[in-house]
């Protein structure tokens, strides 16, 4: 017993740390692969046979999660455009050019204190930032992203997209309500006043695609618009685009028409008695849903996930990577090892500076980018999808950009003024689209 | 291994033990909507009530009239009936509010409706009328712009008229205040 004690005492940390781990891990991995031998097949005949059921589960998952990282994206994207704008420089502490920020402000968010205030109306208080939050992943489930790639294709999605955005003004007035705060109250009163008066025009606008498209399916109505930019709805619709996007805008609740939150009159509106992750989901769904309503956009008017031109010089991989058989194992053993060396080799030969192991460590980080951009290429010519999410993201964030522009630029309407604006110019003119399209349709077809 | 027909242990099928599940929320919260002291939480109540019965409309295979419920009954009807409700009271009302002093009356009325429908179901001849009906937005849409033209437009003036008799009516208060 002395003998085992006296070994381990002598032994660095370091060493201790392997001597537990390497059996335990031995006997773990050993149990995880016997389990996965057994479990596997069966499993796999499950899974397989309610693929639409787990086909579901997945979507909505992958929703959930995605929502995390474009909110960060748009959050960062607003930091540093409203900055540059300005003639700041923006955050730039955390991470390179200060991209970590917004998940700095995530963790900030998360680490406040929860609060409650006196008096509010707990249950309905918590449950509002829920609901709006809800209402805006479910939103997310008819975004086709590529073909084949939407949560769900439903043959009536352009409703349904419509019909849940309007459930995030319940979730809206909740919150303003059980505040008990009478900015909150008069917040509520506005988000109340203004979602109705802007879905609207907001839904009759795209009437007109959908006379055009002859379908309420999001998938159909981007297959339509396929071929060249000149194909795209935008064409057709500029009135109704128009439209859409002022009623987005005040449906999203973005500066300029943002008056659920207008902080010079309403403190910070609705949400002025949240704080913690209470608050931190509203700031959330603000910023995805800056991200739906430009992508429905995309979807509706601008193609979707379409390339807006063919790609002059086609590419075909001459090599396919499951033609090399054996040797493609010995690629992905050996690739690392050589591109590292390869790439390292010019640092150590160019600077006597630079000792052995940080060339090596450079080589190494300049061999992850080459091989990432390489995979990406790859994946780009030989998956469809690939190409769509690009093009679809793409042209989502440019949209994104302009409310983040709109922001920084127009100074915030009154209330007054928005829903007059809203009754006496944006619903005659979408009932002008609606008429205009029709007319032209019967008159001379779909064309 | 798909998974089974019916429920587990209940041995109802999914589509019923959905429908259970939805119809008790709807009841629940139709409940709540009449008993709750609170008029918010009542308006509240009604929102997730109309929510279950648009899944009930799913459950039919009627989306389409499922996305109009929530469309129009929560989106909009709800909503306009809680800014209402905010915006004429008071954090400091009555307990005892108004409406829950016409008990007996809304009993009655209750009681009569519920009579009207179960005579209607018991006088229907379901076998004719339970065949799928083609629920897809053009089908309908034939049907409502087509057949039925004429009671929709009717339904369209009747609507026109309450607008403008409801503008008329605010405009008087207006010029005699």
């Amino acid at each position: 017993m002395t003998a085992v004690t006296g070994y381990w005492n002598r032994l660095s940390l370091a060493s201790r740390a392997l001597l537990v781990l390497v059996p335990a891990l031995l006997v773990l991995g050993g149990v995880a692969t016997v389990a996965l031998a057994l479990l596997l097949p069966p499993l796999l005949d499950f899974l397989g046979a309610n693929l639409g059921l787990v086909r579901f589960i997945i979507a909505a998952t992958v929703i959930i999660v995605v929502t995390i990282p474009t909110a960060f994206v748009i959050i960062y994207m607003e930091l540093k455009v409203i900055a540059r704008m300005n003639l700041r420089v923006g955050p730039d502490r955390v991470g390179p050019f200060g991209a970590a920020q917004s998940v700095v402000h995530g963790l900030k968010v998360l680490s406040k204190e929860d609060y409650t205030p006196a008096g509010v109306d707990v249950s309905v208080f918590t449950l509002a930032p829920v609901a709006v939050f809800l209402t805006t992943i479910m939103s997310f489930l008819v975004i086709p992203f590529a073909p084949g790639l939407v949560a769900q294709d439903l043959n009536i999605a352009l409703l349904y997209f419509f019909a849940i955005g309007g459930l995030n003004v319940v979730g809206l007035m909740m919150a303003g309500w059980a505040s008990y705060n009478k900015y909150s109250l008069i917040g509520a009163l506005r988000a109340a006043a203004q979602a109705i008066s802007y879905e609207i025009p907001l839904t009759l606008s795209v009437v007109g695609v959908i006379i055009l498209a002859g379908t309420m399916s999001t998938t159909a109505i981007v297959a339509q618009q396929s071929g060249s930019f000149l194909d795209w709805n935008v064409w057709k619709q500029p009135l109704a685009l128009l439209v859409f996007f002022i009623a987005a805008t005040a449906e999203a609740n973005r500066t300029p028409l943002d008056m659920t939150e207008a902080d010079q009159e309403l403190v910070a509106g609705f949400a002025t008695e949240y704080s913690g992750m209470r608050f931190g989901f509203f700031f959330f769904a603000e910023y995805v849903n800056v991200f739906v309503v430009s992508a429905i956009m995309v979807v509706l008017f601008f193609g979707g996930w379409t390339a807006p031109f063919d790609w002059p010089f086609p590419v075909q991989l001459a090599l396919d990577p499951a033609s090399l058989g054996i040797g493609l194992l010995f690629l992905i053993a050996l690739a690392p090892v050589l591109g590292t060396v390869i790439l390292a080799l010019p640092f150590w030969l160019g600077s006597s500076r630079i000792s052995t192991l940080q060339a090596l460590l450079i080589g190494f980080v300049l061999f992850n980018v080459v091989a990432v951009a390489a995979l990406l290429g790859w994946a780009f010519v030989s998956f469809d999808w690939v190409v769509g999410l690009f093009w679809m993201l793409a042209k989502s964030y440019v949209f994104v950009f302009v409310f983040v522009q709109m922001r920084a630029t127009f100074p915030r309407v009154r209330i007054d003024q928005l829903m007059g604006f809203a009754w006496k110019w944006l619903l005659p003119a979408a009932l002008l689209n609606i008429f205009v399209t029709a007319i032209a349709v019967s008159l001379v077809g779909k064309g | 291994m798909p998974i089974p027909d019916t429920v587990p242990i209940l041995g109802i099928s999914w589509a019923d033990a959905l429908f259970l599940a939805l119809a008790a929320v709807l009841l629940g919260s139709a409940l709540l909507v009449v008993t709750l002291r609170d008029i918010i939480r009542s308006g509240l109540a009604m929102v997730s009530a109309f929510g279950a019965l648009a899944g009930i409309y799913v459950l039919l295979g009627a989306p389409l009239v499922a996305a109009a419920q929530v469309l129009v009954y929560i989106g909009a009807i709800a909503v306009l009936i809680l800014f209402a409700v905010m915006l004429t009271q008071e954090k400091a009302a009555p307990v005892r509010l108004v409406f829950q002093t016409q008990a007996i009356p809304a009993a009655i009325a209750a009681i009569v409706l519920a009579l009207i429908i179960a005579l209607s179901v018991v006088a229907t001849d379901w076998g004719a009328v339970g065949r799928r009906i083609a629920t897809a937005t053009d089908a309908l849409a034939r049907l409502l712009f087509g057949q039925y033209v004429l009671p929709f437009e009717v339904v369209g003036v009747l609507l026109l008229a309450a607008v403008i008799g409801g503008v008329y009516i605010a405009k008087r208060e207006d010029r005699d205040a």
